[in-house]
């Protein structure tokens, strides 16, 4: 029967995923409605998973339902317990899904909406689920292990060290990259600013509940969190209408930098129950709200795709990012496609709660593929908008100017033709004074979904408000992940340090906590700062640094899979790891390059600081900055990015001369050689 | 305590709801007390446990302490 049921379902599955393919590459000319992208995507998922994640169980891992999980080991009922395969694919999904997937497909789509989609599917299916269901495997056949001890353990002490330096590096990129996105998205607008203020006292509200009025009663102290957010959401348009408390909300994007590097600083320092905790729950809880009602919203009102297929951008002249087609869509959409991030989520508290050995089928690969229908769903509402407002919202203003008559005649000379009255109209429907280089992505996104949702739910008077709770709910689990990365940035620096001076390293010491805190948000405040007065709007430097050290990530995690791979004896099946980690080598390093190298200020980063520090030599004064003094610190930071990229590339060079090595060692050995916990009978009850 | 007081209600309804609960709370990581009382009667009976208090006092503090970044 159910033998019956897979001979006519599959097929079914593939003609209708073949059918929306169709659909969408058929129908140029004309616009073509959402929903074939996202079905196309669905069905490519299901057939992926059917089939692709169930030959690397069976053929490439063997998953073994006989071995004991690190969860049934040492089951404690508090960190290791053996969790239902369904729950725990919905908890692993929650840690994975942030603002990474909602960014870059939102960014790319300056390329229209077909290169982004292709990327995204075959990207998840052929690289991302493959190195999150691999990590994920390889975690739970060593005890849970991270994906530093890992890397320790199968290569080595030095590439460990090495690998650990990556991430930490990698982390401060992050941290830059998301506050600067919420600055971009905060800056000049006191509704979308008030609302994530006043998620601040509701946090402490929330934390002060759990803690000392009704200890441990989450669900409660959620459900007046969410009622108080939404009032605070409500109430925010009158606060932005006010002539006294309108202008004291409104801030411009440098006094926000400083005030997301203080609150980074001073929120990583207060005990974890008092807001970083209560905030992670509402940032779940609407993460995974929005997300499933932004997937109805696109099937109920069925929108049509405005942006084009392609469009002329890809030859790299876009205003959105710099760069061609090849290499940098494929760096700009990390996460969706494939993230190096997952490795060590995959390698976190999930190994620790994988019951049985099959169940990582759906939890690892099934659960990247989730992600990536999150990023198609991004794709898709920044698809829908007006291509003419994608690139007001999107290009800098040192491109489109800082009037709507001005942007407008631009984005037209493009081909995209739009009227300066659309553009302060769409400002007047989303509750904001003006749309124009709202960079960052996630405005986009949020004008999007209000368009979306508004058509679904309270029609165009409701589009401010769906506006701003988009906004929320981006900024909301961005200001978390801030204060979580610093905290695991210090913790990360404690234990560098506490090798060269043993006191920094004990995380007890409340001098040696500062220093670690402190450099932590040193750190990535510098480059928060620097994007946020960066002549091209800081996004197209940094998201690409952080694209280029993303992947460099994702490289060295499945150069890591490589290697179990090979150890494992499984050589015929290398191909599964090797062919995603050789396109990830090959687009990273080629961007890492161009990045560095290229002649094209607004793309290499040295001929950018050339030109400026040129200039500033010879006493002009190039826009924006407006002295010699930030000409030369613009010089200086786009030298500091170049060496920041350089790094990468080594780092990343040296991974694969140490994985080369290992493996060509083991391949000559006739037994396997991976340091798996050897394989033990089920037992009942353990200490 | 024993492990019957601790067992969900059996009745339909209830029961689902209990279940509900539980999916919810382990989806969204927050730290099921039930869940582990249940462990501690089942596997380590007689020895004390520790209240609901302290139970999410530590669950927090080892969830956001040194273990693990989250994702971008």
């Amino acid at each position: 029967m159910n033998n019956l049921m897979s001979i006519a379902l599959w097929p079914l599955v593939a003609i209708v995923g073949a059918f929306s393919f169709a659909a969408l590459a058929l129908g140029r000319g004309e616009s073509v409605g959402a929903v074939w992208l996202v079905t196309a995507a669905v069905c490519t998922y299901f057939i992926a998973y059917r089939f692709y994640g169930k030959f690397i169980a069976d053929k490439v891992l063997r998953l073994d339902d006989t071995r004991v999980t690190p969860a049934e080991r040492h089951n404690d009922g508090m960190d290791y317990v053996p969790t239902n395969k369904y729950v725990l694919y919905g908890h692993h999904f929650a840690a994975i899904a942030g603002a990474g997937p909602l960014v870059g497909p939102v960014l790319a789509a300056q390329m229209g909406f077909l290169p982004g989609t292709l990327w995204i599917l075959v990207g998840v299916v052929l690289a991302g689920a493959v190195q999150d269901f691999i990590v994920l495997f390889a975690s739970v056949r060593r005890d849970g292990k991270s994906l530093g001890e890992m890397i320790k353990m199968e290569l080595g002490p030095i590439p460990g060290s090495i690998a650990m330096v990556g991430i930490l590096a990698i982390m401060i990129i992050i941290l830059a990259v998301l506050s600067l996105v919420v600055v971009k998205a905060l800056a000049d607008s006191p509704w979308g600013l008030f609302t994530i203020a006043a998620t601040i006292p509701i946090a402490l509200i929330m934390g002060v509940y759990m803690r000392f009025i009704r200890p441990g009663r989450v669900g409660e102290a959620s459900i007046i969190g969410v009622v108080l957010l939404m009032a605070a959401l409500l109430y925010g348009q009158s606060i932005a209408n006010d002539p006294v408390w309108g202008p004291a909300f409104t801030w411009h994007g440098t006094h926000l930098a400083w005030a997301i590097i203080i609150y980074g600083a001073i929120a990583s320092s207060l005990p974890v129950w008092l807001m970083l905790a209560p905030r992670d729950y509402l940032s779940t809880f609407l993460k995974i709200g929005t997300i499933v009602a932004l997937a109805f919203g696109i099937y109920y009102v069925a929108p049509q795709l405005a942006m084009p297929a392609t469009t002329r951008f890809i030859d790299g002249s876009g205003p959105v990012f710099s760069g061609a087609l090849f290499p940098f869509l494929f760096i700009t959409i990390a996460c969706g496609a494939v993230s190096g991030f997952h490795a060590l989520i995959s390698s976190g508290t999930t190994p620790k709660m994988v019951e049985k050995e099959s169940h990582m089928r759906l939890i690892g690969f099934g659960g990247m593929l989730t992600e990536s229908f999150v990023a198609i769903m991004a794709l898709t509402a920044a698809s829908v908008l007006d291509p003419g407002i994608y690139f007001a919202m999107n290009a800098p203003s040192a491109i489109i100017g800082t009037t709507a008559s001005n942007a407008a005649q631009v984005i037209s000379s493009w081909g995209f033709t739009i009227t300066p009255d659309v553009l302060t109209q769409t400002a007047k429907d989303i509750g904001e004074s003006s749309i124009l280089s709202r960079t960052g992505g996630a405005p986009t996104l949020a004008v999007g979904m209000a368009q979306i949702l508004g058509q679904a739910v309270g029609g165009k008077s409701m589009e401010a408000f769906w506006y701003h709770f988009a906004i929320l709910f981006e900024a909301l689990f961005i200001l978390t992940a801030v204060d979580a990365g610093t905290r695991v940035g210090r913790f990360m620096i404690q234990d560098m340090l506490g090798h060269l001076y043993k006191p920094m390293g004990n995380t007890e010491f409340l001098p040696a906590n500062i220093v670690g805190t402190g450099l932590c948000v040193v750190l990535w405040g510098y480059f928060l700062y620097q994007g946020v007065i960066d002549p091209l709007g800081g996004i197209n430097t940094l998201w690409q640094l952080f694209g280029v050290g993303n992947q460099m990530l994702a490289g060295i995690a499945l150069l890591l899979c490589t290697s179990v791979l090979v150890k494992m004896k499984r050589e015929r099946y290398v191909w599964v790891t090797l062919v995603p980690t050789v396109w990830l080598l090959i687009t990273t390093l080629t961007a890492g390059a161009q990045k560095i190298f290229s002649s094209d200020p607004r793309i290499g980063f040295v001929a950018l600081a050339r030109k400026f520090s040129t200039a500033a030599a010879e006493g002009k004064v190039l826009a924006p900055a407006k002295s010699i003094e930030e000409m030369q610190r613009v010089a200086f930071n786009n030298y500091l990015d170049a060496v920041v990229c350089g790094f990468f590339v080594l780092l990343v060079l040296a991974m694969c001369f140490y994985t080369f090595k290992i493996c060509r060692q083991a391949w000559r050995q006739a037994q396997p050689t991976a340091q798996e916990i050897p394989p033990m009978a089920p037992q009942g009850a353990m200490a | 305590m024993t492990a019957q007081t601790l067992a969900p209600p059996r009745n339909g309804l209830l029961s689902r709801v209990h279940n509900v609960r539980q999916v919810c709370r382990q989806v969204f990581g927050i730290p099921d007390y039930e869940a582990y009382l249940a462990h501690a009667a089942a596997r380590h009976p007689g020895l004390p446990v520790l209240s609901r208090r302290d139970f999410f006092a530590q669950a927090i503090d080892r969830k956001y302490g040194k273990n693990g970044p989250r994702c971008c």
